[in-house]
């Protein structure tokens, strides 16, 4: 694993450089967005659910057939397999950011082709 | 846009099939140019495919619809990596959400990379190319092509299931019902989706813009790098 060894000697490791200010801010205002919308649709008794799972039923009421997803996953494990595949996606989209976008000392970009390649 | 299995008939399903896979070609070839011309093409390839797995899948409430709706990625997709890779960025991605998230069907594949493979695709990258050749800032451009792109999808999807189930009524009608169920919940997202192309693609360009070859005018180009364009 590669670490940016000039800004870590330097100045140290900060615990929240502006990237990470800017991502936990989107990333909570998004989440406050999604908790506001869950408890007023909660106490309004809304059903909350996908567009997409409406949209797959008016289909079959009109066809009169039956509509399943390829997979079925049942309770928790539909959580458990979206944080699964959340969490390694985020860490690929990170990999890849940090090599396209970091920034970096000039020694390291000429390693920065290698790796793209 | 996941339309699930057991909806489409058999014949749809393969039409829509036949559609992909003739729009796999041209993606595959970009891929292949775009990869010998750009070094950094590869990692960009990754990056916005994880990216529209995970967008693609993410569900977000609308309060005033009392339902939940996800945004598509793909017209960002198609500006960063080409509208044909796009493609077939969209292609794996659907199939994986439907392999291990439940998220629509097997015999759906075709007919869901159509609506948000192809159509989201090309119609952004085109709405995108339309701006862009009318001078347009580059923020207006890619704002209108998520959120073009983003309704378009909808719409095909909508369209999709008219095709196949409209019977004795409309077409339209049966079009407009179907999309009816999207739509409202889908608009806010579509704004969504319009400030995260705009913003996403603002980053990027802000760090690298040397990465993004044919994003930038010459002119923004050497405006960015600190010359005068009239020299």
């Amino acid at each position: 694993m590669q670490t940016t060894k000039p800004t870590v000697q330097k100045h140290g490791i900060k615990w929240f450089d502006s990237f990470t200010k800017v991502m936990l801010t989107v990333m909570v205002t998004l989440l406050v967005v999604i908790f506001i919308s869950g408890k007023y649709m909660y106490a309004h008794d809304m059903e909350a659910g996908g567009t997409d799972d409406k949209v797959n039923t008016m289909a079959t009421d009109v066809s009169k057939s039956e509509h399943h997803p390829f997979t079925e996953l049942p309770g928790d494990a539909q959580v458990g397999a979206f944080s699964v595949a959340n969490f390694f996606a985020g860490l690929i989209v990170g990999h890849h950011w940090e090599m396209l976008f970091c920034k970096r000392a000039p020694k390291e970009e000429s390693s920065l082709e290698d790796q793209a390649e | 846009m996941h339309i699930e299995d057991g909806i489409l008939s058999a014949q749809a399903c393969a039409a829509y099939y036949a559609v992909t896979a003739g729009t796999l070609v041209p993606g595959v070839l970009e891929i292949k140019r775009k990869v010998s011309e750009n070094t950094y093409y590869k990692p960009f390839l990754a990056m916005v495919g994880v990216s529209v797995f995970v967008i693609s899948a993410m569900h977000l409430p609308v309060v005033v619809t009392g339902s939940c709706s996800h945004p598509c990625g793909t017209p960002l997709a198609s500006i960063i990596i080409g509208p044909f890779a796009s493609i077939v960025i969209s292609t794996i991605v659907l199939f994986f959400q439907a392999l291990f998230l439940g998220h629509g069907g097997i015999t759906a594949l075709g007919a869901n990379t159509v609506s948000m493979g192809i159509v989201g695709s090309l119609s952004g990258f085109l709405t995108w190319k339309l701006f862009r050749a009318c001078r347009s800032p580059l923020w207006l451009a890619a704002a209108l092509a998520g959120f073009i792109g983003d309704l378009a999808t909808y719409l095909a999807s909508a369209l999709e299931l008219a095709i196949s189930l409209h019977g004795n009524v409309p077409l339209v009608r049966q079009w407009m019902i179907f999309f009816m169920g999207y739509g409202p919940t889908q608009l806010p997202l579509a704004v969504a989706e319009a400030v995260f192309t705009a913003a996403v693609l603002q980053a990027m360009l802000s760090r690298r813009p040397d990465l993004l070859p044919n994003i930038l005018t010459k002119r923004e180009m050497m405006k960015r790098k600190g010359f005068n364009a009239n020299d």
